[in-house]
């Protein structure tokens, strides 16, 4: 479990600004910006639901001890919109997953690449390129 | 083993809270822009009863970053130049072809900032500087003093950052409402706004929070003061072919009018007539006129248009079932709670 999930440290300055527009989706409220994580897991279930999906993966541990994390994705809508269906994260599907963990230590995370097998990455959620939602 | 440490430092600013700043010094006025050229005769469906035909589902999606409150450098002037407006469809062209981009470049970093991707895009530049349109600074009029105490609403303080529990959570985080303006103005995505008639009444459900305004064309006196809701009383009635709907009886102090229903709440005096307008098979002009005498020295417009689109639907938002964002804020306060009770 260790080997397969690495924390990386970070050293951010910022909190985001942008609550009141990505008000369901406010990370500094429920992800830590401080704890990056980066696991190699396989998808039990996506989970299209709103205001965001969530992906369950399975993430097995050094020890073949298995964890389930959840993964937090964007909106359905959006997702949809720009051409993920359901057999975008089949189950079995492996894939590597880099995000950020919760505050509350549980393990959950904030998506933001899913690279898979065949090195093909795919933004789940948050780019560090990104920019940003339109202003209001 | 210990984790290998990598040093990451990002920088990102968003800043994305609606301007409500007063009275900012108008600029000199540009270029006279033109406005739209008005629609050509044209003449709208009818619904088998006979009254103008509005229905399908509708986006404000084109609107989608424009300002409620006009940047002051463009003063009085309501419309971009032809070369502002080229100059914004391009760049939309250029977000497209981005976005085409199913997978990501492979140096592509992770961060905690959202896409852009994540929310809609507009397919054609709004031609509009603001989302309000009178007076003509574009601006939002003076606030009242009385108003300037009300700035957190009544059970819903917005956007505590140690919330204690779901009531510091405002309406819209908890799937509650936007109130009928948050509903409708452009936010980065789920604007959809699908209307239903039936002989006698209007109903327009919004995609995102998923309410569904029944409006009651019977016209008449609005229902007792004393029954008042998150979304008012509605009454409509058609002058011409256009869908006149007044709404009051809101409860005060609840929403307000920036993205989503944040900011400033607005009273329990609020006035909304709203007009919705077929222009063209594919465009609804759309105006509400705001009118709070307990909030604003004056009533005031906004107007944008709502647009249909090829396979733009309105997709199920079950709020309440995946609001994990509730739970998790709430353990994360905790969390850092007992990280700073520990460190006592």
């Amino acid at each position: 479990m260790r080997k397969t999930l690495a924390i990386l440290t970070i050293a951010i300055g910022l909190l985001l600004a942008a609550v009141p527009v990505w008000a369901h989706h406010a990370f500094s409220a429920e992800f830590d910006a401080s704890k990056p994580v980066k696991f190699r897991a396989t998808v039990v279930k996506m989970e299209w639901i709103n205001p965001h999906a969530w992906i369950q993966l399975d993430v097995k541990g050094d020890d073949g001890k298995v964890t389930r994390w959840a993964v937090e994705a964007a909106a359905p809508n959006a997702l949809l919109r720009r051409g993920w269906n359901k057999t975008s994260l089949l189950p079995g599907t492996e894939i590597l997953v880099e995000g950020f963990q919760a505050k509350d230590g549980s393990n959950k995370a904030n998506g933001s690449i899913i690279t898979f097998t065949d090195g093909k990455k795919l933004f789940v959620g948050s780019s560090g390129d990104g920019e940003g939602p339109p202003k209001q | 083993m210990k984790p290998p440490v990598v040093i990451i430092i990002a920088i990102v600013v968003l800043t994305a809270l609606p301007a409500f700043a007063q009275n900012p010094k108008a600029a000199p006025p540009a270029a006279a822009p033109k406005a739209p050229a008005a629609a050509k005769t044209w003449t709208g469906p009818k619904t088998p009863w006979g009254d103008p035909d509005i229905q399908g589902t509708w986006t404000s999606d084109d609107c989608i970053g424009t300002p409620l409150n006009r940047p002051a450098q463009f003063g009085d002037r309501l419309y971009y130049t032809e070369q502002e407006l080229a100059d914004r469809e391009a760049n939309l062209a250029r977000q497209a072809d981005n976005d085409k981009q199913e997978f990501v470049a492979s140096d592509a970093r992770v961060g905690t900032g959202p896409p852009g991707h994540w929310g809609e895009r507009a397919r054609r530049p709004c031609r509009q500087t603001s989302l309000i349109v009178d007076p003509p600074n574009g601006r939002t009029p003076d606030v009242l003093p009385e108003a300037r105490t009300r700035r957190v609403p009544e059970g819903a303080g917005n956007d505590n950052p140690m919330p204690a529990s779901w009531e510091d959570f405002s309406y819209y985080i908890r799937c509650i409402t936007r109130g009928v303006t948050g509903s409708i103005f452009p936010v980065i995505y789920g604007n959809g706004q699908q209307i239903v008639q039936g002989p006698g009444f209007v109903t327009i459900l919004q995609e995102m929070v998923h309410e569904a305004r029944v409006i009651p064309l019977k016209g008449g006196a609005h229902t007792s003061s004393n029954i008042r809701s998150y979304m008012g009383d509605a009454r409509g009635h058609w002058e011409g072919n256009t869908l006149v709907v007044e709404t009051t009886n809101f409860l005060g102090n609840r929403t307000g009018l920036g993205g989503n229903g944040g900011g400033m709440p607005t009273s329990d005096a609020l006035k909304l007539t709203e007009r919705f307008t077929r222009v063209s098979p594919n465009e609804l002009k759309y105006e509400v006129t705001i009118d709070d005498p307990k909030t604003y020295v004056s009533p005031f417009k906004v107007g944008f248009p709502l647009t249909q689109e090829p396979g733009y639907q309105n997709f199920e938002y079950a709020c309440h079932e995946g609001n994990n964002a509730m739970f998790n804020s709430l353990s994360g306060a905790r969390a850092q709670e007992k990280t700073a009770q520990e460190k006592k």
